[in-house]
C-alpha cells in the first residue's frame, strides 16, 4: 500500500494503483484522452503528464503509466506540466478540423474541454489538413474520421472489452484509421459503446444524429428496463422526446458500459401509436370519468359476486411501487385474486429465483472477477446481453467459461461448449447437485458431477441458469447444485436470468398468491367476472394465446393501464394511459435482488417532433401540453386507495410491512441500489411432466428469446428494426438430412398451436433433435412464447 | 346652534383645502421631481400628457389603478394591505397641526389658519413620523420577501436614530419659544427666523430631515441597486401608490415642519402669510430635489456612524449652550 | 485639508446641478425626430446567407445556449446532402434584451444585429419570429465567410477537397 503526496496532499492506494487513479481518489482530475478506468492505461495521447518532485522517477512523466509508489512527491499543475500539456493539446489539433459547429459531441466533448482548458485557441500550423473518407458502420454509429485524435479507446472498447473483430486500426504513421475493413454495420452487440468512450465527435450516436445538444438534453439516473440485468443508464430527453440513451456507472452491476438494446432501445416512449388518452371501450374520456367508470363497476362487481370476482395482473415490467400499490389495492377491494406475471412458468422461476440467499447471488461484479463460470440453459446475449460482456471480463482474466445449451449459443470469447438436449439439462443439474458422487446414472449426470468437482476446485465460481430454459423445477436444482459446488472457504454464486426487470420483486411480493393459470380457470368458471392489468400484456405473454384471448372475451370488464400499446390494450374496455419508465420515477429489483431506484427523466407528452410535424412548435399560448395524459400508475393506485401520491411514502410503507426491502426508503437513483436483506420462502412446485418421447419425425421445439425483437419495448423503438431478423427456425445438419429439408428455403413448422412457415437455418452447435425459434414480435410467429415447457413439432418442405 | 354649525362648516372648509392642496401638491411634487431631475441630467423628463407633461400626475394615477393588485404567495395578506395605509395616513395626519398662515377674520370671528392648534402640536408631529415607520416596517415585513424585510429593518434602524437627532435639534426651539402649540413655535420667530437663532439645531434638522424622508443620499430602505426596490419591492398597484403618494406627502409634512419650526412660518414681508408659507415649503422642496440630483447615496454604516457619533453628540452640546444661554439671559 | 477637499466635494456638484438645469437637454423627442442608429447598433436580429446564398446557420445551439434570457429556440436537422440547417429556428423577441451575446457566440456568423428597433406592438405573436422572418437574402455584414468551405468536412466540396486540406488518405495502403 503506498503512501504519495499529490500536489500537497498525501494518499495511500492499493498496491498497482496508477497516479492517474490516485490522483482522482484526491478528487484531482488530471486531463486525459487515452486512460479509462474500464480499459486500462496505454500512454498514447501523453495528455496526462504530471512532474514527479521526489521519489523513484523524477521529472515529467504520463501519470497512467506510472504506478503509484512510496515516497512520490507530485506536482500535477507545475509550470513545466502546464506547458507541456498545452504543447500536446496544439499538436492534437493540427489535423482536427473546424466543425465543432455541426459535430453531436460539441458540449461534451473531451477534446474541446482540454483544448479550452490548455488554452489553445489559435492554431499556428498553417500546412494541409488530413483528411479521410467516412464509413457506413450501421444504423446505430456515426463516423467522422477526419476527428479523431488516435487515443485508441475505440478499438480498445471494441475489440479487447467487447470483443468485436471487425472494427480495428490500420494504417502507418500519423495516417492512422480508425474503422472497419469495408463499409458496413458494426458486428458487436455492444457497439454502441463507442459513442461514449470516443472522447471527440469521430463515433457519435447515428440515432440522435443533429438532435439536441447535451445542456439542453433533460437528464436523470435511471435504469434500463429491457432485461432482468438493470444496467444503469441515463436517458436524455428534450422537447416532450426521449431522445437517447447513454451509459452510467455502477461497479456492482453494468460497469461502464451497455449492450445496443438498452442504448438503442428508447424508442418505445416516443411511439407514435402510444395510448395517450383514458379510453372507455374506444371513446376518449377524462381521467375523472374513467376512474368513476372504474369505481362504479369495481364496486357492482363486489355488490353482485362478491370481491373474489375481481382479479389483478401486474408484470415485471411495473416497478416495486406499483406492484406494491396493487397488492395494497387488490387487499382493500378484499381480492386475493393477484399476480406478478402472466406466464406461469417464469412467474414460479421468478418466486424460485427470489429464493436464494442474498449472499449467494452473484452479482455482475462477482461475474466480472470470477475464475470459473458455467452456464446452463443460459443464452447471455439472447436473455441478458450485458452479462455476456461481464462473462468476456471474466474470460480475459483465465476464468474457464462452460456453457450447457441445446441452443447455438453465441459468446464474445472461445468457451468451451456442451450441446446438450432439453431433457438432458435436468440429469446434468442432479450431476452437479452431486459432485462428489462416485458412481452416475448416466453420462449427463456424470458430465454435470465432472463439472461440479471443477467448480469446487475453483476459487470463485460462478453457476448462471436461464429461467426460461430450466423452469422452475431446473432453476431448484441450480440454486441447490450451487450450494453443493461452493468450495470450502469460499461460495459458488449462481444467477438466474429472468423475464424482466422487476420480475423478482413481483417475485418477492406474489408469496403463495396464485399464478396466472389459477386465475385463467377462475374466468373460464365465470367465477372471475374482472381482471385489472396493470402494465401487464397477457394476451402476449401468456404460452396459449387462444385460450387467454377466450378467456379474456369471456370477462365482464377487462381494465388495461398501460405505456404501450399492447395486444391487451386492444380488448380493454377501459384503459389508462401510464408513463414509460423514464416519465416517472420508482424501483426496479434485478435478478440478483438489487433495488435500484430510478429517477424522472422528463415529463410525458407527445414529442414536439410528432405534435408539429417537424415545424416549429405552434404558435399560440395554452397551458397543457398535448398528450401529458399519462400517469404513473402507482400515483393512479395510491388515488384509488386514497392516499397522497407521494413515492417517498409508499417506499416507507412496503419497508415497514415487509422488512426484507429494508434500505429501499434511503435508496437513491446515483447509488449502487442494495440487495434485499432476505429471501423470499421457496415456492412448492409440482414436478414437471416428463417430456414425451420423440417420434422420428418429431423434434423438440424450443421458443428463446432474441436479442432484437423479443423484449416488448425494445421492440416497439424504431432504431432497432433495422437490426431485426425475419422469422427463422434453426436445426441441426443431422436433422436437416434426415427430414431432407434444403437450407435457406422456407419450410413449415407445425405445431399442437398452429402451423408457421419460416425459414430455414442450420447450425452445427444446436442439439441434434431440437428445432429453436427466436421469439419475434409482431412477425407470424409472434404467438410463440419463450420459457414454455418444450413442445413437440413437426418441420416439413413448404 | 348657528355656532356650532358655523364651526363644523369652517372645519370642513379647512379640511378640505388642506387635504385637496397637500394631494395635490405632491402628485404635483412627482411631476416636478422627475422633470428637475430630467433637466439637471439634461433630460426633457416627462412631457407627452397634457402641456409640458402637467398631466403626468393624472395620468400616473390610472395606471396605478388600473394595475393588478398583486399579493405575494406566503405574506401576511391583512399587515401586506394595511401598511401603505398607515404610511400614507401618518403622513396626511401630520397636517392637522401645522400653521399654515396667521389667524383670519371670517363671518365675524378670528378663524386660525390651523386645522388644530393642539397645545402639544410639536409633540404631536413626533408622534406621527414615529408612527411612519410603522408603515415601512410592517409593509417589508408582511411581504415574505428578503429585499423587503432588509428593506424595512433598515427604515426602522435609520427613522429611530435619526429621529434622536432630530429630537434634539427641536429641544432647544422649544425652550426658546416656550411652548409646545406650533403656532406659539411661529409667532416666536416673528422677528428673526430660528435659522438664525439656532444656526446648529437648523442643521442637525435638516439632516435629520433628509434621514427621515429616506431620500437621497439616505435612500438605504429602498437601496435599488442593492434591495430591488427595499421595504416596496412586492407592492404593486395603488398599493405601491400609496406609499409613493405618503413618501411625497411626507416631503411636504417635513418641508412643513422645517418652515414652522427653523424658517419663521408665515412670516414675510409683503406677501400674505400663506403665500410666504406655500414659498418656504416649496423652497425646502426644491432643495431636497436638488440634494438628489446632486448627491449619491451614502454607505449603510456611514449613515449610521453620521447619525450616531456625529449628530446625536453635537444635538447635546447644542441643547447645552442654549439652556446655558437661557439660563444666563435669565 | 483633506476635510477641505470634502467639503468642496459635497457642495461643488450643486453649483453644477443647478448650472445644468438651466441648459438645453441633449436628448431628442423620438417619434418626431428619429436618429440613425450607429452601424454596430444591436437591434432586431437576423439569419443571413453564405455567399454561395446558403443558410449560414448550421443549428449548432450556441446562440441558444449563450441567450442569458433563454429566447431562441431551434431544432436541427440534416439535408440529404449531409448539410446541418434548422428545421425550425424561433426567437421571441418580446423576451429579447438585445444584449448581442448570440451574434458573438454565433461561429458561422449566421446570427447578426441589424439596426431595427421599433419592434414595440400590442400582438405578442408578432414578435416572436420564425425562420422565414428571421432568415434574409443576403450575407449581412460580413460578405465572404462561408462556415462550410473552411469547417474541414465535405459538405459543399468532396471530402480534402477544400482549402488547406490534404485528399484523403488511402488507408490501403502502407506506402508512405
Ligand atoms: S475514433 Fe475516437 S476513440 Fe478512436 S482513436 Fe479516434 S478519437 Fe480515439
Ligand atoms: S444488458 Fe439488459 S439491462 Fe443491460 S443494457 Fe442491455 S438490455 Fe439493458
Ligand atoms: S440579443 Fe441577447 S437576449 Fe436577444 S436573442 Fe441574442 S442573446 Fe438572447
Ligand atoms: S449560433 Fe449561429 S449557426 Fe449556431 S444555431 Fe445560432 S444562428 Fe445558427
Ligand atoms: S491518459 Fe496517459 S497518456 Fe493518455
Amino acid at each position: 500500500m503506498p503512501t504519495l503526496t499529490i500536489d500537497n496532499q498525501t494518499i495511500t492506494v492499493p498496491e498497482g494503483t496508477n497516479v492517474l487513479e490516485a490522483a482522482r481518489q484526491l478528487g484531482i482530475e488530471v486531463p486525459h484522452f487515452c486512460h479509462h478506468e474500464a480499459l486500462g492505461s496505454v500512454g498514447a495521447c501523453r495528455l496526462c503528464a504530471v512532474e514527479f518532485l521526489e521519489g523513484p522517477v523524477k521529472g515529467i512523466q504520463m501519470s497512467c503509466m506510472v504506478l503509484a509508489k512510496d515516497d512520490m512527491v507530485i506536482d500535477t499543475g507545475s509550470d513545466g506540466v502546464l506547458a507541456y500539456r498545452a504543447q500536446v493539446i496544439e499538436w492534437l489539433m493540427t489535423n482536427h478540423p473546424h466543425d465543432c459547429p455541426v459535430c453531436d459531441e460539441g458540449g461534451e466533448c473531451q477534446l474541446q474541454d482540454m483544448t479550452v482548458a490548455g488554452g489553445h485557441g489559435v492554431r499556428r500550423y498553417t500546412g494541409p489538413k488530413r483528411t479521410y473518407q467516412n464509413q457506413d458502420l450501421g444504423p446505430f454509429i456515426a463516423h467522422e474520421m477526419n476527428r479523431c485524435i488516435q487515443c485508441y479507446r475505440c478499438v480498445r472498447t471494441y475489440q479487447e472489452y467487447c470483443g468485436g473483430k471487425d472494427f480495428g486500426v490500420m494504417g502507418t504513421r500519423q495516417r492512422l484509421y480508425f474503422g472497419r475493413f469495408s463499409d458496413g454495420p458494426l458486428e458487436s452487440p455492444f457497439s454502441g459503446n463507442l459513442v461514449d468512450v470516443c472522447p471527440t465527435g469521430v463515433l457519435t450516436d447515428k440515432t440522435y444524429r443533429y438532435k439536441s445538444r447535451i445542456w439542453d438534453l433533460q437528464e436523470a439516473p435511471s435504469i434500463c428496463p429491457h432485461c432482468s440485468l438493470g444496467c444503469a443508464v441515463i436517458p436524455g430527453a428534450r422537447y416532450q422526446e426521449l431522445q437517447r440513451r447513454r451509459a452510467r456507472t455502477n461497479r456492482r452491476t453494468n460497469g461502464h458500459f451497455i449492450c445496443d438494446r438498452g442504448r438503442f432501445g428508447y424508442g418505445y416512449v416516443n411511439h407514435p401509436d402510444r395510448p395517450r388518452a383514458p379510453l372507455l371501450g374506444h371513446r376518449r374520456v377524462t381521467w375523472q370519468e374513467a376512474l368513476a367508470a372504474l369505481q362504479n363497476h369495481l364496486h357492482e362487481f363486489c355488490e353482485l359476486y362478491g370481491s373474489g370476482s375481481i382479479s389483478m395482473l401486474s408484470s415485471s415490467r411495473a416497478s416495486l411501487e406499483t406492484q406494491f400499490l396493487t397488492k395494497r389495492w387488490a387487499n382493500a377491494l378484499g381480492s386475493g385474486q393477484l399476480c406478478f406475471e402472466a406466464h406461469p412458468r417464469r412467474d414460479q422461476a421468478a418466486r424460485v429465483a427470489a429464493s436464494q440467499a442474498p449472499d449467494c447471488s452473484a452479482s455482475m461484479e462477482d461475474i466480472r472477477s470470477c475464475d470459473m463460470a458455467v452456464l446452463v440453459g443460459a443464452d447471455p446475449l439472447a436473455e441478458a446481453p450485458m452479462l455476456a460482456l461481464a462473462l468476456r471480463q471474466a474470460a480475459r482474466r483465465g476464468a474457464r467459461i462452460v456453457v450447457v445449451d441445446p441452443r447455438p449459443v453465441e459468446l464474445p470469447i472461445d468457451c468451451e461448449r456442451h450441446a446438450a438436449a432439453p431433457e438432458e439439462l435436468p440429469r446434468i443439474l442432479q450431476g452437479l447437485t452431486r459432485p462428489q458422487q462416485n458412481a452416475f446414472a448416466s453420462a449427463s449426470e456424470e458430465f454435470g458431477g465432472a463439472l461440479g468437482r471443477a467448480l469446487l476446485e475453483a476459487k470463485n465460481p460462478v453457476l448462471i441458469g436461464g429461467s426460461d430454459l430450466l423452469g422452475p423445477q431446473g432453476c431448484q436444482m441450480l440454486l441447490k447444485a450451487a450450494e453443493a459446488c461452493s468450495p470450502t472457504g469460499s461460495t459458488c454464486r449462481s444467477m438466474l436470468l429472468l423475464a424482466g426487470p422487476n420480475s423478482f420483486g413481483g417475485a418477492m411480493l406474489s408469496d403463495d398468491g396464485p399464478g396466472f393459470d389459477a386465475l385463467l380457470e377462475g374466468m373460464e368458471q365465470g367465477r372471475i367476472k374482472s381482471l385489472v392489468c396493470i402494465e401487464a400484456d397477457p394476451v402476449a405473454d401468456y404460452p396459449d394465446r387462444k385460450r387467454c384471448r377466450a378467456a379474456l372475451a369471456r370477462l365482464d370488464l377487462l381494465v388495461v393501464f398501460d405505456c404501450a400499446a399492447t395486444a391487451t390494450v386492444q380488448e380493454a374496455d377501459l384503459f389508462f394511459p401510464t408513463t414509460a419508465l423514464e416519465e416517472a420515477a420508482g424501483t426496479l429489483v434485478n435478478n440478483e435482488g438489487r433495488m435500484q431506484a430510478f429517477e424522472k427523466v422528463f415529463s410525458a407528452g407527445t414529442p414536439l417532433l410528432q405534435s408539429a410535424a417537424g415545424d416549429h412548435p405552434p404558435r399560440f399560448f395554452s397551458r397543457d401540453i398535448p398528450g401529458s395524459h399519462p400517469q404513473p400508475a402507482w400515483t393512479t393506485l395510491a388515488r384509488l386507495l386514497g392516499r397522497d401520491a407521494e413515492l417517498e411514502k409508499v417506499r416507507r410503507e412496503l419497508e415497514k410491512i415487509d422488512p426484507r426491502f429494508d434500505g429501499l426508503a434511503g435508496l437513491t437513483a446515483d447509488s449502487e441500489g442494495c440487495r434485499v436483506v432476505a429471501p423470499r420462502q421457496a415456492p412448492a412446485l409440482v414436478a414437471a411432466p416428463a417430456s414425451g418421447v420423440t417420434a422420428s419425425d418429431q423434434l423438440h421445439l424450443l421458443v428463446t428469446e432474441h436479442l432484437y425483437g423479443s423484449e416488448l419495448l425494445s421492440d416497439l423503438s424504431p432504431c432497432l428494426q433495422a437490426v431485426k431478423s425475419d422469422p427463422y427456425v434453426w436445426l441441426h445438419p443431422q436433422d436437416v438430412a434426415r427430414l431432407k429439408l434444403v437450407e435457406g428455403k422456407p419450410v413449415r413448422l407445425c405445431t399442437s398451436l398452429g402451423e408457421w412457415t419460416l425459414e430455414l437455418r442450420i447450425n452445427g452447435d444446436i442439439s441434434p433433435g431440437v428445432a429453436v425459434v427466436p421469439r419475434l414480435r409482431g412477425t407470424v410467429v409472434e404467438t410463440l412464447v419463450p420459457g414454455s415447457e418444450p413442445m413437440l413439432c413437426r418441420i416439413e418442405k413448404a | 346652534m348657528n355656532d356650532v354649525l358655523l364651526t363644523i362648516i369652517l372645519i370642513v372648509l379647512k379640511l378640505g383645502l388642506v387635504l385637496g392642496t397637500v394631494l395635490t401638491m405632491a402628485a404635483y411634487m412627482v411631476l416636478a421631481e422627475r422633470k428637475i431631475l430630467g433637466r439637471m441630467q439634461m433630460r426633457y423628463g416627462p412631457n407627452r400628457v397634457g402641456w409640458g407633461g402637467m398631466l403626468q400626475p393624472l395620468a400616473d394615477l390610472i395606471k396605478l389603478l388600473s394595475k393588478e393588485d398583486l399579493i405575494p404567495e406566503g405574506a401576511d395578506r391583512w399587515i401586506f394591505m394595511l401598511a401603505p395605509a398607515i404610511s400614507t395616513a401618518t403622513a396626511l395626519l401630520a397636517f392637522a397641526v401645522i400653521p399654515f398662515g396667521p389667524s383670519v377674520q371670517l363671518f365675524g370671528r378670528t378663524v386660525p389658519l390651523v386645522i388644530c392648534d393642539l397645545d402639544i402640536g410639536v409633540l404631536y408631529l413626533f408622534a406621527l413620523s414615529s408612527l411612519a415607520v410603522y408603515g415601512v416596517a410592517l409593509g417589508g415585513w408582511a411581504s415574505q420577501s428578503k429585499y423587503s424585510l432588509l428593506g424595512g429593518l433598515r427604515a426602522m434602524a435609520q427613522m429611530i436614530s435619526y429621529e434622536l437627532a432630530m429630537g434634539l435639534a427641536i429641544a432647544p426651539v422649544v425652550m426658546a419659544s416656550r411652548s409646545f402649540s406650533l403656532t406659539a413655535v411661529v409667532e416666536a420667530q416673528q422677528t428673526l427666523p430660528n435659522m438664525v437663532r439656532h444656526p446648529l439645531a437648523f442643521l442637525i434638522f435638516l439632516v435629520a430631515v433628509m434621514a427621515e424622508s429616506k431620500r437621497i443620499p439616505f435612500d438605504m430602505p429602498e437601496a435599488e441597486n442593492e434591495l430591488v426596490a427595499g421595504y416596496h419591492t412586492e407592492y404593486s398597484g395603488m398599493r405601491f401608490g400609496m406609499f409613493f403618494v405618503g413618501e411625497y406627502l411626507n416631503l411636504i409634512v417635513l418641508g412643513s415642519m422645517l418652515t414652522v419650526l427653523f424658517l419663521g412660518g408665515w412670516y414675510g414681508p409683503l406677501l400674505p402669510g400663506v403665500c410666504w408659507f406655500l414659498i418656504k415649503v416649496l423652497g425646502v422642496a426644491f432643495f431636497f430635489i436638488w440634494v438628489r440630483g446632486t448627491l449619491p447615496r451614502l454607505r449603510y454604516d456611514q449613515l449610521m456612524a453620521f447619525g450616531w457619533k456625529v449628530l446625536v453628540p453635537l444635538g447635546l452640546l447644542n441643547l447645552l449652550i442654549t439652556a446655558a444661554w437661557m439660563i444666563w439671559r435669565g | 485639508m483633506g476635510l477641505w477637499k470634502d467639503i468642496k466635494g459635497t457642495f461643488l456638484p450643486f453649483w453644477v446641478t443647478l448650472r445644468y438645469l438651466f441648459r438645453r437637454p441633449v436628448t431628442v423627442c423620438y417619434p418626431e425626430r428619429k436618429q440613425p442608429p450607429a452601424p454596430r447598433y444591436r437591434g432586431r436580429l437576423v439569419l443571413t446567407r453564405d455567399p454561395d446564398g446558403e443558410e449560414r446557420c448550421v443549428a449548432c445551439y450556441l446562440c441558444s445556449a449563450a441567450c442569458p434570457v433563454d429566447c431562441i429556440s431551434m431544432q436541427a436537422a440534416e439535408r440529404e446532402d449531409g448539410r446541418r440547417y434548422a428545421a425550425w429556428f424561433r426567437i421571441n423577441f418580446s423576451r429579447c434584451i438585445f444584449c448581442g451575446l448570440c451574434t458573438e457566440a454565433c461561429p458561422t456568423l449566421a446570427l447578426q444585429t441589424t439596426a431595427e428597433y421599433e419592434l414595440a406592438t400590442r400582438e405578442l405573436l408578432q414578435v416572436v419570429c420564425e425562420k422565414d422572418e428571421l432568415l434574409i437574402d443576403g450575407c449581412g455584414k460580413n460578405t465572404e465567410y462561408n462556415f462550410y468551405r473552411l469547417a474541414g468536412i465535405g459538405v459543399v466540396a468532396p471530402r480534402g477537397g477544400n482549402p488547406g486540406e490534404t485528399p484523403p488518405e488511402d488507408i490501403r495502403t502502407n506506402m508512405p
